[in-house]
């Protein structure tokens, strides 16, 4: 590392800790929602899952619930770049970032410039955003008041927090992946929350270009 | 004071006051309806149950027999075949076999 690298806050420390917390919530969450799916044990031991699952799932919620109130500018940041797309996000999808080439053929291709968050990330916040929310009332709604749901909803319920449960806990893998592979943001969100100027402007060029200012001293 | 470790940050005004203002009125509206919607589904329901457990009762009111114990069936029931309630025969058919406490979830 040298002396003289410029960093940029990719990460600060608010996002950090919520990302602490989501982690050490989801990861169990998504093991003993798995287990419940599939009960390969006896009723005591999946009563002892569903326990972890309840507290898991409750420190999730307040964990979401006071970033959303605490970081509410951030979270409106994070719906506005997600939610922005232009052409540059056909052409990704169309090469799919270039990872396959990477890995399969061991061959660089040339990925259309990024903000902040490329393509396959925005899909994946989106799917945060609305799967989130949508498991964080399902599961609430489940757990805490199903003598108040008519049936029909319950059972709507039912369906969703399964639906979103999978979709989240495929991607997730996919998630774990990429953001060990992408080794410089994966220290910047773990450890000091900042990334190398360089990388930033070739993983993120628009980002750099467009959000990043200079801090003045 | 700003950290020394490094040189550059978001903007702040990467997010307009009008754009601010717009986003949230979405987020707020979207995690708002659905609520609006269980509470209207919930009322419903309250007032099925509502009325059902009136016409229950309004059925009850004008029955011959109101209890359980009163029913001549049920006594038939015990007097010919399971001898009296809590019996063995009557455990054995009519009550769970096995029980898990979910209450602590």
């Amino acid at each position: 590392m040298s002396k003289n690298q410029s960093w940029i806050l990719k990460h600060p420390w608010s996002v950090r800790s919520f990302h602490y917390l989501l982690v050490l919530s989801f990861i169990p969450l998504a093991i003993t929602g798995v287990v419940l799916f599939f009960k390969p044990f006896d009723q005591l031991t999946m009563n002892l899952y569903m326990r972890i699952h309840v507290v898991t799932g409750v420190i999730l919620t307040l964990d979401a619930v006071a970033y959303f109130i605490i970081g509410f500018t951030r979270v409106i940041a994070f719906v506005k770049r997600s939610f922005s797309f232009s052409a540059n996000d056909i052409k990704w999808f169309s090469i799919l970032g270039g990872y396959p080439q990477k890995f399969l053929l061991r061959k660089k291709v040339a990925v259309p410039p990024m903000g902040k968050y490329n393509s396959g990330q925005k899909l994946f916040g989106i799917c945060v955003l609305i799967g989130g929310t949508i498991l964080i009332a399902t599961g609430w709604g489940l757990w805490g008041f199903p003598h108040i749901l008519p049936h029909s909803m319950a059972a709507l319920f039912g369906t969703l927090h399964l639906v979103f449960g999978w979709l989240l806990i495929l991607f997730l893998l996919v998630h774990i992946f990429l953001g060990i592979y992408m080794f410089d943001d994966f220290k910047a969100m773990f450890l000091h929350g900042k990334i190398p100027c360089e990388e930033a402007k070739e993983m993120a060029p628009l980002w750099v270009e467009r959000e990043v200012v200079k801090i003045e001293r | 004071m700003k950290d020394e470790r490094y040189q550059y940050e978001e903007s702040p005004s990467y997010v307009s006051r009008r754009e601010f203002i717009t986003i949230s009125g979405i987020v707020i509206a979207i995690l708002a309806l659905p609520a609006v919607w269980i509470r209207s589904a919930v009322v419903k329901r309250n007032n099925y149950i509502r009325a059902r457990i009136n016409g229950l009762y309004r059925d009850d009111t004008g029955s011959k027999v109101r209890v359980s114990h009163g029913n001549s069936g049920v006594a038939k029931l015990y007097k010919d075949f399971a001898g009296h309630p809590l019996s063995e025969v009557s455990e054995e058919l009519f009550h769970t076999q096995s029980y898990i406490n979910r209450t602590r979830i």
